[in-house]
Order: structure tokens, then sequence, then C-alpha cells
């Protein structure tokens, strides 16, 4: 009943592989607590791909879609629309070149879409200050968004954050990036599919 | 801990304690996390328990852990009562504990009914119906009693939410509290031991008994053997068992609650079916809800009762030894006959049953009085006891006990599939080919009008190995996306005007009916002229459902064909040792060829079947494998728990 004789490094060597082995099955009880967690497939299924059909989508006009339950705006931009983003003053943007923004490698360029698709610009239509939906204004020269600077674009009515027809953020708003571009790719040329990557050429 | 000192001669008896805590803190753990995705109403319940076994990322191991978390609780606690009845635990100055742990037992038993009824199953529904009946017995009030539990005319959506409220917040609370009144008053008077003698009387210089080792290390270390070789044997229900063969979770209960039609059988978890038997065993409503609470009344003045001057089985006498044996069997065989059909001879039993487990309260008043014991040692023994074999035989004893009565009075029930005996079936869910022909056969023949509408159809495609788009082009005809649910367009209303019942959801068929009943039922068709549909099942007689496999099997018409013989065998003709064709539906002639040929049939049934047994439980594959890797796991966690309690416990004689 006394300490005499007591193996102390065994006892230490014991406890120690007997706590460790032990750790290591609380940590595997754990899995199911902390994937049941992770999105069930009733969450997927809701959050799937959604196709969208755009072939009767006007020049100038915009689509909106749900994709996990967030707006997706497909807009489908005028050839003045995509010269006005080409030959904006690019001092009044953050991020002119999307360095800072969320969106896929296959999108690139002023016009931020896949090679050959400049036409259609679809983001996600969540402001990236503090998620409200901003609005589409393509009216050139609204004057209440700066007159004839405002070449047409995004509004935000919360807090006054400003984008372009490319999505992209103005500088000296309070949105710090510009519109996120979800994964998306082509079926065919009339059909987007929102949430599934193109593959990268 | 460090301070409490306890008995050093603790035996296997007195693990249950903290293995009764293990279960509770895997209850809790589970518990909290299946609410986050149960849904307590009476349209939601049973899908959201579905959702949560097939869509929640390892959702079923949680739900199966909780499932077999609830009976062994009772099977813990059943133990660990019985070993303050063999050792006398209850007895002063222990009764306030013993009090304390009764009452435990009581909120459990209200803990586990509420439980069963969230699921929201058959068995849930009318477990639930049976058990708060029991209140309509008490004169003058009991109807408006039972009223007042519902807060309906019928259980109802309203009486789930209160029940699950009960479960989920009340009684937990109250279990807790309970448990540590229990501790306390434990730490209080000391434990008790094998010996019953007090440790106290012996002390050490120091104060602490010479006896008694502090609890750590000595007892957390000498717990962590069995809590292991516990998680071990839980494991292996869980991922290898989780019906238990229909103790733990009951086949009828994943059928959902249907308030006009009670199963063929019902019965109560097998925890609460001594005191049902003993309910049941009185021919009268009021006298067998006296009976049955009376039988948990008596357990709390049991201190009172036994007035012997002993406490441990070890020195009473054998009238004490040879009745704590039958008083277990009655207890087991009144468990047996509650879960099963009841019949003349089994009332009878269970008559004689009830009288004897009264009689043991009754009787331990005076033959604890007048038996002579053996005298008490002054200081507690290691070596005491009967031994590992003599325990072995007790345990044969009460066996014996057990088996000869249930036996004497064994009732053949009736056969398992209708009228007939179940064909064999052997699911073969690694067989892909087959479950993909099944399900094509399921997608064709029978989502006419049955649903799968647990199951997604996504899920389906890739445990079965089916390609996402292949399976939308040739399977989905609803313009359903893959991730969506398996249901299907036909309005559940007009089906009961065209059927006379709605045809049920078909995802669980082979859980709550079992794969060899729906697989003798669908070779089971004949043609019969006085149906509205022609056609008339031997497996479920008079089904409303029309032959749906008509143009694969043909139409088959009752041919006479042999019987059985007393003895099992076929009956022949002792002349001329042919069969005797007595029976006038012993066989088939098909009247009307099918686009199969017999043994074409059987086999598509098989896959049909195959498939269907796949699907009432899709993670069945993966779940045996997760177990195999846990066991395995717990064998080697095994190891350095075993050698770390020899370590500490090889100086201590």
């Amino acid at each position: 009943m006394t300490d005499d004789g007591v193996n102390q490094s065994r006892r230490k060597f014991l406890l120690g592989a007997t706590s460790v082995v032990g750790g290591a099955g609380v940590v595997g009880a754990a899995i199911p607590f902390v994937s049941s967690w992770q999105p069930s497939a009733k969450a997927k299924a809701a959050g799937a791909p959604v196709k969208v059909n755009i072939s009767k989508l006007e020049a100038g006009g915009r689509l909106v879609v749900e994709w996990r339950g967030k707006p997706v705006y497909i807009v489908r931009r005028t050839s003045e629309s995509l010269d006005a983003i080409n030959a904006i003053d690019t001092s009044i943007l953050r991020d002119a070149d999307s360095e800072a923004a969320a969106q896929p490698s296959y999108v690139s360029g002023s016009a931020r879409t896949m090679a050959g698709k400049e036409e259609y610009l679809i983001l996600v239509g969540l402001c990236t200050h503090l998620g409200c939906a901003p609005m589409y204004r393509p009216d050139v020269g609204a004057v209440d968004l700066g007159g004839d600077s405002w070449l047409g674009g995004f509004f935000c009515p919360c807090h006054g954050s400003k984008f372009d027809l490319s999505g992209r953020v103005f500088a000296g708003v309070p949105a710090p990036t510009n519109l996120e571009i979800p994964p998306h790719s082509y079926e065919s040329d009339d059909v987007v599919i929102i949430g599934i990557d193109s593959e990268v050429a | 801990m460090s301070e409490y000192y306890a008995p050093k001669n603790f035996n296997f008896w007195y693990y249950f304690g903290v293995l009764s805590m293990v279960v509770l803190v895997i209850q809790l753990v589970t518990g909290i996390w299946l609410l986050m995705s149960y849904q307590g109403s009476a349209e939601q319940a049973f899908a959201s328990v579905e959702y949560i076994m097939r869509d929640v990322d390892l959702g079923w191991i949680i739900r199966y852990a909780h499932s077999t978390g609830a009976s062994a609780f009772f099977i813990v606690v059943y133990l660990h009562m019985f070993r303050g009845l063999m050792y006398g635990s209850y007895k002063a100055p222990r009764e306030l504990v013993w009090i304390f742990g009764m009452t435990i037992y009581l909120a459990l038993m209200a803990e586990a009914f509420l439980g069963y009824v969230l699921p929201w199953g058959q068995m849930s529904y009318w477990g639930a119906q049976v058990i708060i009946s029991l209140f309509g017995a008490i004169p003058v009030v009991g109807e408006d009693i039972v009223q007042w539990i519902r807060g309906d005319y019928l259980i109802s959506g309203i009486t789930l939410n209160r029940f699950m409220s009960l479960h989920v917040v009340a009684l937990p609370i109250i279990l807790i509290a309970l448990i540590v009144m229990h501790i306390i008053a434990l730490h209080d008077v000391g434990s008790n031991n094998p010996d019953g003698v007090s440790i106290k009387e012996h002390k050490e210089k120091d104060g602490n008994p010479i006896d008694g080792l502090p609890f750590y290390p000595y007892f957390v270390i000498h717990d962590l053997v069995p809590i292991v070789v516990f998680l071990f044997v839980f494991c292996a229900v869980l991922f290898f068992m989780p019906e238990m063969g229909g103790f733990f979770l009951e086949y009828a209960n994943f059928e959902i609650a249907n308030s006009l039609k009670t199963p063929e059988h019902i019965a109560p978890v097998w925890y609460f079916t001594p005191y049902y038997s003993m309910l049941r065993a009185v021919p009268d409503k009021l006298g067998g809800f006296i009976i049955m609470g009376a039988a948990i009344a008596i357990l709390f003045v049991l201190p009172w009762l036994d007035r012997s001057p002993v406490r441990s089985m070890r020195y009473k006498g054998n009238i004490s030894r040879a009745a704590l044996l039958i008083f277990a069997a009655v207890f087991i065989i009144l468990g047996y006959l509650g879960v099963k059909a009841p019949t003349a001879g089994r009332t009878i039993l269970a008559q004689i049953c009830t009288v004897l487990y009264f009689s043991y309260f009754i009787g331990i008043y005076f033959w604890t009085k007048y038996e002579t014991t053996r005298p008490e040692p002054a200081r507690i023994t290691m070596d005491g006891g009967i031994g590992p074999l003599k325990t072995l035989g007790a345990i044969g004893i009460v066996a014996l006990l057990v088996v000869i009565p249930i036996k004497a009075v064994g009732a053949e029930s009736s056969h398992a599939c209708g009228t007939i005996d179940c064909e064999p079936f052997e699911a073969q869910l690694t067989n892909d080919a087959s479950l993909q022909n099944g399900a094509k056969l399921a997608v064709n023949f029978c989502m006419g009008c049955h649903s799968f509408k647990y199951s997604r159809w996504e899920r389906v495609a890739n445990d079965i190995g089916i390609p996402n788009q292949l399976m939308l082009d040739n399977m989905v005809f609803t313009g359903q996306k893959i991730g969506e649910l398996m249901d299907i367009a036909m309005p559940a209303d007009s089906a009961k005007e065209w059927f006379g019942a709605t045809p049920p959801d078909l995802t669980l068929v082979a859980r709550s009916r079992k794969p060899e009943w729906v697989y003798t039922y669908l070779l089971h068709f004949y043609a019969d002229p006085s149906r509205p549909l022609g056609v008339n099942n031997k497996v479920y007689k008079d089904v409303g459902m029309p032959h749906a496999l008509l143009d694969l099997q043909g139409l088959p018409e009752c041919a006479p064909g042999p019987v059985l013989a007393a003895n099992g065998g076929i009956k022949r003709d002792l002349m001329t040792g042919e069969d005797i064709l007595d029976d006038p539906c012993g066989n088939y002639n098909i009247i009307k060829a099918g686009t199969m040929n017999e043994e074409e049939y059987k086999a598509a049934v098989y896959d049909l079947v195959n498939f269907l047994t796949y699907v009432a439980e899709p993670m069945a594959e993966e779940r045996k494998h997760i177990g195999r890797l846990v066991l395995l796991f717990l064998l080697l966690l095994l190891v350095p728990t075993v050698l770390l309690n020899r370590e500490y416990w090889k100086g201590i004689h």
C-alpha cells in the first residue's frame, strides 16, 4: 500500500500509452458528430447546380436565378456597355483587374467572363460589403448615381456601394471587393449551368 | 475523488454503476445531436428520423448509438440493481442511496417511454396508446387524465410535442439531479462491498480505512477495463445488429404511425415487459394497473422489508440465496412473456410469476428474520464469494429456471408469412447487378403507385453504381432532379379511392416486414375471381394490391399441392410413397403465360427484394465496415488498459 517498489516509469509509460490510444479513440468518436454538421444530402440537393436557358434574354436585360439560396444575376450586356466597360476610367475603380475578387480562374479581363462569352455577365447578386442585393441600374447618366459619369452598373441601396457593369467596385464606397462570380459553365450556347465549374482549358 | 475511499474488494458486479454513467454520457451527447436534425411534428417526425439515418453525414451512427444506448442503459441498471439485491446495498445505512437509485430508475423508465414515442412509428404510437390508456383505469377521473395527458382526443402531434419537451429537457434535468444526489448520498455513507461489512472500523494512523483505496487513481483505472469491454459490446450491437433481433428497435416501428391500424402484435420494448406481463396477468383493468404500480413501488420499501442482521448474500442463509435466484428467473420470465403474444398457458405462467415476484418481497420480511446466517468476518475478504465456477453454476440454475417453464407453455406461433411459411431469402447487398435490376423493376412496376420518399435518387444511383445521367434518363420519369427524394406523383387521397387503401411507402418495407416476407409475398399471388382485382395472396390475405408483376409471371391459379405432416416433412401416402395433395392451393398452374418462366420470375423477384433490402438500410455495408474498424481499435485500446490496471493493482491484496 505504500509507494515502495512501485515501478514509476512503467506506470508513466502505461498511463501515457493508454492516454494516447484513448485520446485517438475520442477523436475517432468525434468524427460522426463533426461530420453530421456538414451540409446534408437534403441541403446538397437544394444547393444543386441550376440550369438556365439564356436564349430569351434580351440585350440589356437581366435574369435573376436562385442558386444555393443566393440571387445570381445574369446580364446580357449591349455592345455599348461592353465598350463602356473597356473605356471606363480605371482610376474610379478599386480593383479594375479583379485581382482581389472572388472569381473562378476561367474568367478574365475587364468583362469578367469566359473568353468568347463576354456578352453574358454572371455574378452573385450580393454586395461584398454586408450582403444586400445591389440594384441593376443600366441607365447611363442616372442623376442620382453621379450623372454623366455613371455608365451603368449596380448600386447597393443599403450603404451606397457602386459597381460597374462587370461588377467591379468603385473606389471610395464601403464594399471592399468586386462582386463575386459563381462557378458556371456552358452546356450549350443557350444553356448555362450555375454551380459547376468550366473545365479550365 | 482522491478523497473518497472505496473498499478494495470490489468485484465484477461493481462495474455497472460507472457503466451507467458512461451510457448516460452517450445518451446525452447523441441526444443533443439528434435534436439538431429531428423535427417533433406528426407530419415530419418519422421522415426526420429517416433523414438523420440517410441524409445527415454519419447520422445513422448517432441514431443507432442513441437507440442502442437506451437498451444498454437498462441492461446496466438492472445488473446494478441486482448487485444491490445480492450484497444488501439497500440496507441501513444506505436506504437513502437506494431510494434515490429507485427514483432514478423510475425517471429512466419515463424518459425511455417518452423517447420511444418520438420516432413516430407504429410501435411509438400504439405503445403510447397503451401506456397512456393505463391511466384510464383510475376510477372516476381516469378518462379525463388520459385526455389531459394527450392534449387531444387521440395521440397526435400535440402529444408528440409535449413528450419531446419532457424527453429532451425536463427528464434529463431531473435524471442528472437525481444521479448527483445518488452519488452524494453514497459518498456520505460510503460504498458497500461484496462482504457487506463496513471498512470504517479499521483505520490507518492517517484516518483512512485500511481496507479502502482512494477512488483516484485506483478505481478510475480499475474501471477503464470494463468500460472498454462494455464499449466493445456496445459497438458490436451498434454496428452489426442495431435492431438486436427486434428487441432494441422493433420492426413495426419502421412503419409510420397510423391511428387507424394496430400492428398485429404490439409489445413494449423489452425493458418494460416484466411489468407489462404483470399488467396482462391480471384479468381486470384497474387491478392490472395497481399490480403493475405496486411491483415498482414495493422496490422502494425493500430496505425496511429485509430484517437480516447481515447484508451480503455471502453470509445470508440458504433461503435468501435460493429466493434471489428464483426472483431473478421470475423477472426474466416475466420479461420474456411480455414480448410474446398472450396464450392461455403463458397467462397462467405470468400469473404464477407475478405471485412469486411479490412473494419475494413479502417473504423476505420473514425469512431474513428467522433463517440462520453465517458469521460475518470482522474485515473484508479478498477471496470471499463463491468463485467464478459456482457463479456460472448459479447463472446456469437461473437459466434453467427460466427456460423450463417457458418451454412448458411454449406455443407455436402462426406462420411467419401469413398462411404459409416464409421462403428463404438471403440478401446480397454488394451484388450491384442484382441491385440495379431490382431498382429497374422497382421503378417500373412499383413506383406507379408506391413512393420511396425517404430515399434520394442520387444516393441510390451512387450506391449501386448507376451513372447519374443514366438514372435520370431511364428511371426518373417525373422530371425530378437527381438529388430529390424518390416520391411519386399519385396523390394519396385518390390512391385511397382507387385501391381502398393508400399504397404504402416502400422505402422501409423490407425493415418493417422483413425481406423474406416481401419475397414470399411477391411469389404467392394467385387468381381469385371473388376479389375485386381478380387476385389474392397467400401471405397477405385479401390484399388490396393488384398483381403488379402479372406481365412477368403470368397468372397463377391454385392447384392441389402437398401438405406438411405433423413431423414437419411432406405428408406422403404410406402405400405408394407419393405426396398427398390435400392442400387445395399447394401448387400453382400458370393459366395465362407471362414473359418469364418460373425460374426467371423468381430471379427477378429476388433482385427486386434485394433492392428493397438495400434501400431500407442503404448504409448497411458501410455500417459493418466501420464496425470492424471500431472493434479492432477497441481491442487495441484494451491492451494498455489491462496492463495499466494490472500495474496499479498488482500490489494490492
